[in-house]
């Protein structure tokens, strides 16, 4: 494949100015995090004059922050475990079948994506009031799976439907049950998008404020973003420790997000599909 | 390929169990603990509210009375501010919420008594202190008394002195003066008003400041809660072009300007006036301690007095599905007294509702002062926050129309007005 | 059963053993969405449905009035100021949707297919792109409003460096500027999933068929619209899909950004902010909730949203199906 000697180094040119652009921001976030408050006004785009971590102790002083942090691995994590489990197998019964109702199945859950969840906030309320799960972290992980699995499912059904057929068949003439063929063929084949459900997911639940302001009073039961919330006042806020806590509730993610491109995002070889 | 997934999802799952497993043990100890009952016959109340910035103060009001009731303990459970409304209104909703609540003043505060959500307390000791005006902020709309106020907030003209000094400038006795020292700090290289136009409630502030010099105050308010005069009157008129010419004294790029920023304008001294509230003064000097702060009262533009406006921002109320509403009683009825208003404005640095508190913070002191002496109630908010969109979202709406040159002040005028018609009775006439 | 039997597709009977287990695994196969099902349609289902027949009823304030059929669809399409704001609102979505399509999704497109080629750093670019993702909206919306000020923003400080003073603006704060300023961020915020969807899709292309087509001397924009778009349609259909929904239902960055009012002088103003004012009654003093006309409005705006899906949905499978 012949090709022009200037697409190479444009391919480099456009990531590299976009990938400035996508990192500048979080720079600018870690940055303020040494700055104490009003210097974040003051001078918000220079570099701290000096680097102080009193913004990280005010945080950790003013509020319980590993508790929060245990709370949101709790809640996150076992939420997109259920997704991804609840996830992979509607949508291959969705993508691998064709029974009439599939088609209205699949729209079904999109469903759930089109309509402002807000909406139903009173009545979800006094269902996990009668459920018994105000201020217990199950409120969360519910909820969480429940408005992960319409995206997962358009997610992953488009996937395996790019599956060839013919993997399955081999497994199936050997007698293997749908949920072996699910296990052992298709799914060790879908990482890339079965990391992306995971990452997206596990995003979701780990930034979201507004459920458990609603469910949650329990300060013992809170998570970091509603936690980090307490520190926003009506008309002031203490911005280097929100910073700071901001900083310190990013970092798992990326740290997870790392293992995850490797783990899960490499791409398939040419030897992965035979 | 397939066994590292595998090994990493079980791995993965094993996590979780322990996790979840630890989690439900904490529970359900911590479960008996915030429920009502710790030992013996001491009771625990939530108390919810929207400023989570107070946390550290209200502990501390909370133990002074706890001195007296030691029966009783007081949680504070504040979530933020902007959300306020809708998880309260949730949790009223489904007949939960905490056993006493902070009132949104005015209209919002009648809406939750209308409901019932909210206990009446019109035979609670001590209300009596409080006059009329301040009550009125946390009643049904029949009148009937449903929160004790906690603090008056008022709205002025902040200044800073050091600049006004060193110009030799003085407070202005007159809306020309005012004016002309807008000029004056313009020539001389100053922002005069720090003030932005992007976050709607700064213009509805400014004109609760800015609109009684023009239309006359207390004068007119009557006029309109008579029915007699309304929001097309040449009056009312005056005071939204008053807010127009003023734009010419406000910051580069104002419309692109939020409070923080008007408030880091007027904190680093590039600007010399901020038209703001009274909850500012402790948030400027934490900013920028050595800030010499003052504020003059607005004067009037056709000889009257010059005026400060207040409103009572909050108001304690108790949860009608409350089981603890006696205890909740006993802490409201404190809340009437002169030691919890002193110990209010020393904590908070705020004007208490309690008549003829003192404060050792001079500033806070002299607005209390004035207060008394020359206010004039924040139309808007007192009478007008109904309606959806609220006759006060219409008013901020259609002023930032009138900055972006997207409305006229006419309009403007005609917009509040038509907004206010539809549920407003003296209108309705 | 016997259709469910007849229908099942491309799978070979597997040997027989005996009849009742047959029987018992297809009909094991049925029990593989109940537990998403479950969950889906308890929390979010039976909420929302229960929230739906709000709309049905005279509900200003807090308690629900009389019933009033479809009075409440009537005011929102016909009456002051209800009607203006919604297709105020209705067109801001639009330009939302349209400018999400080209700036996150065809640059999303580009980069995916530059990380696709294998340069080198390939690995830190994918991360990079995604780190916004990462980021709570509020942070998002703070940082921006950080960059986008015009006083000391990042942006018209580099603008005054280029000279190009006369290119500074209120970007928030000018109508005109402020609706793209927002579309752009979310196209910052978003990026990174979009090229991680395109990128897995591109993956997910066997090798042999591009080995293949380069045999046959395919290649550049030949190779691009006759090989590789075409067997990246699922990928294409689903980033298209969640776009649409996720631009009719923009909410989160717009109100951390420009309030509950979508400011400026409602410039801003999108569907789901609308329903959110209308619902909750905005923030302090913004209103007293009208949950009758907010849940007409939010039903609308998932019958819009549901039927344009379904449209889309229908034509981008036809193409899947054509490849």
């Amino acid at each position: 494949m012949k090709q022009n000697i200037w697409t190479r180094p444009l391919y480099y040119v456009i990531a590299f100015v976009v990938a400035s652009i996508s990192l500048y921001p979080i720079f600018l976030m870690i940055m303020s995090s040494f700055k104490p408050s009003n210097e974040i006004f003051m001078n918000p785009l220079s570099l701290p004059k000096s680097f102080s971590l009193e913004p990280y102790r005010n945080l950790l002083e003013q509020v319980p922050f590993m508790t929060y942090f245990y709370n949101s691995v709790v809640v996150s994590v076992t939420a997109v475990l259920l997704i991804l489990i609840c996830g992979s197998l509607a949508a291959f019964y969705i993508a691998r079948y064709t029974f009439w109702w599939n088609n209205a199945l699949f729209f079904f859950f999109l469903m759930g994506m089109m309509i402002p969840i807000k909406l139903g906030i009173v009545p979800l309320f006094i269902l996990m009031k009668d459920l018994g799960l105000t201020n217990s972290l199950w409120s969360l992980i519910f909820i969480y799976t429940a408005t992960g699995i319409p995206l997962s499912i358009l997610i992953l059904t488009g996937f395996f439907r790019t599956m060839p057929i013919e993997l399955e068949e081999a497994a199936r003439i050997d007698g293997a049950t749908d949920l072996r063929i699910l296990w052992n063929v298709l799914l060790p084949l879908m990482r890339p998008a079965l990391g992306t459900v995971m990452i997206i997911n596990f995003i979701q639940a780990w930034n979201d404020f507004f459920f458990p302001l609603i469910f949650i009073s329990n300060e013992m039961k809170k998570t970091i973003p509603v936690g980090m919330l307490s520190l926003f006042g009506e008309y002031s806020a203490d911005w280097g420790a929100l910073f700071a806590g901001l900083t310190l509730s990013s970092l798992p993610m990326m740290i997870l997000f790392f293992i995850a491109s490797k783990q899960f995002m490499e791409g398939l070889t040419a030897g992965a599909i035979k | 390929m397939g066994k590292i997934t595998k090994g990493w999802m079980i791995g993965f799952l094993a996590f979780i169990l322990i996790l979840t497993g630890c989690s439900s043990d904490a529970g359900s100890e911590e479960g008996g603990d915030s429920s009502n009952e710790g030992s013996g016959d001491t009771v625990t109340l939530q108390v919810g509210s929207w400023r989570t910035e107070d946390t550290a103060k209200y502990e501390k009001l909370f133990e002074a009375f706890n001195e007296k009731h030691p029966d009783i303990k007081l949680e504070f459970k504040p979530s933020k501010n902007t959300e306020y409304n809708t998880i309260l209104n949730t949790e009223l909703k489904s007949g939960e919420g905490p056993d006493i609540l902070q009132l949104r003043p005015y209209a919002a505060g009648a809406e939750l008594a209308d409901a019932g959500y909210l206990e009446p307390i019109d035979d609670l000791n001590g209300l009596d202190t409080f006059p009329e005006s301040s009550l009125m902020a946390a009643q049904g709309s029949d009148g009937t008394q449903y929160g004790v106020p906690l603090n008056m907030s008022t709205t002025q003209m902040f200044y800073n002195k050091k600049i006004f000094d060193e110009l030799g400038l003085e407070e202005p006795q007159t809306y020309e003066e005012f004016i002309e020292i807008n000029e004056t700090l313009k020539k001389e290289g100053y922002t005069p008003l720090a003030m932005g136009t992007k976050e709607g409630w700064l213009m509805s502030l400014m004109h609760g400041i800015v609109g009684p010099s023009q239309y006359g105050a207390n004068e007119f308010v009557e006029k309109i809660e008579n029915g007699e005069t309304n929001f097309v009157s040449d009056e009312f008129k005056a005071s939204i072009e008053a807010m127009d010419e003023l734009k010419a004294y406000f910051p580069d790029n104002y419309e692109g300007l939020g409070m923080e920023d008007i408030r880091t304008l007027f904190f680093t001294e590039k600007a010399a006036m901020f038209p703001l509230g009274s909850w500012e003064i402790e948030v400027l000097k934490e900013m920028n301690p050595d800030l010499q702060l003052d504020f003059f009262m607005m004067p009037s533009a056709d000889g009257k007095e010059p005026t400060i406006t207040t409103w009572v921002d909050g108001s304690y109320a108790i949860n009608a599905n409350s089981e603890h509403k006696e205890e909740a009683k006993k802490f409201l009825e404190w809340m009437t007294t002169e030691e919890f208003g002193q110990m209010f404005t020393e904590e908070f640095s705020m004007v208490s509702a309690v008549p003829g508190v003192q404060s050792d913070n001079q500033l806070v002191s002299d607005l209390a002062k004035a207060a008394e002496q020359n206010s004039t109630p924040y139309l808007i908010l007192v009478h007008f926050a109904k309606g959806n969109p609220s006759t006060k979202a219409t008013l901020e709406t259609e002023l930032q129309g009138m900055y972006l040159g997207e409305q006229t002040t006419e309009g403007v005028a005609e917009a509040v007005q038509k907004s206010a018609e539809s549920y407003y009775e003296p209108f309705q006439k | 059963m016997n259709t469910a039997e007849s229908q099942v597709k491309a799978v070979n009977k597997p040997a027989a053993k005996t009849k009742t287990k047959r029987k018992w695994k297809r009909w094991a196969i049925h029990l593989f969405p109940i537990p998403a099902l479950a969950i889906y349609g308890l929390f979010i289902v039976y909420p929302i449905l229960a929230a739906f027949t709000y709309s049905l009823f005279d509900w200003d304030g807090l308690v629900r009035g009389a019933f009033i059929g479809l009075e409440n669809f009537q005011a929102l399409f016909s009456l002051e100021p209800y009607k203006e704001l919604f297709w105020n609102a209705f067109q801001h979505n639009i330009v939302y949707f349209t400018g999400q399509l080209i700036a996150q999704n065809g640059l999303a497109f580009i980069l995916a297919f530059i990380i696709y080629k294998k340069i080198k750093g390939a690995e830190f670019f994918k991360i990079a792109f995604f780190m916004p993702r990462l980021l709570s909206i509020i942070v998002v919306g703070f940082l921006w409003k950080l960059i986008l000020n015009p006083n000391f923003g990042a942006l018209n400080v580099i603008l005054g460096k280029f000279g190009l003073e006369s290119l500074q603006k209120a970007w928030l704060g000018d109508p005109d500027t402020a609706l793209t300023a927002i579309i752009l961020v979310n196209s910052w915020f978003g990026l990174g999933f979009a090229v991680l969807i395109f990128l897995a899709g591109m993956q997910s292309i066997p090798h042999e068929l591009i080995e293949a087509a380069t045999l046959d001397g395919a290649k550049g924009w030949k190779m691009m619209s006759k090989i590789i778009i075409p067997l990246m349609m699922p990928a294409i259909t689903i980033i298209t899909v969640l776009t649409f929904i996720q631009s009719f239902e923009a909410f989160e960055l717009v109100y951390a950004m420009q309030g509950s009012q979508g400011e400026p002088y409602h410039s801003t103003d999108t569907l789901a902010i609308y329903f959110y004012r209308l619902a909750f009654g905005g923030s302090s003093g913004g209103g007293s909730s009208a949950i009758g006309l907010g849940s007409a409005l939010a039903v609308v705006l998932f019958l819009f949203i549901s039927v344009f899906t379904a449209i889309l949905l229908y034509f981008m499978r036809k193409k899947e199906v054509e490849m």
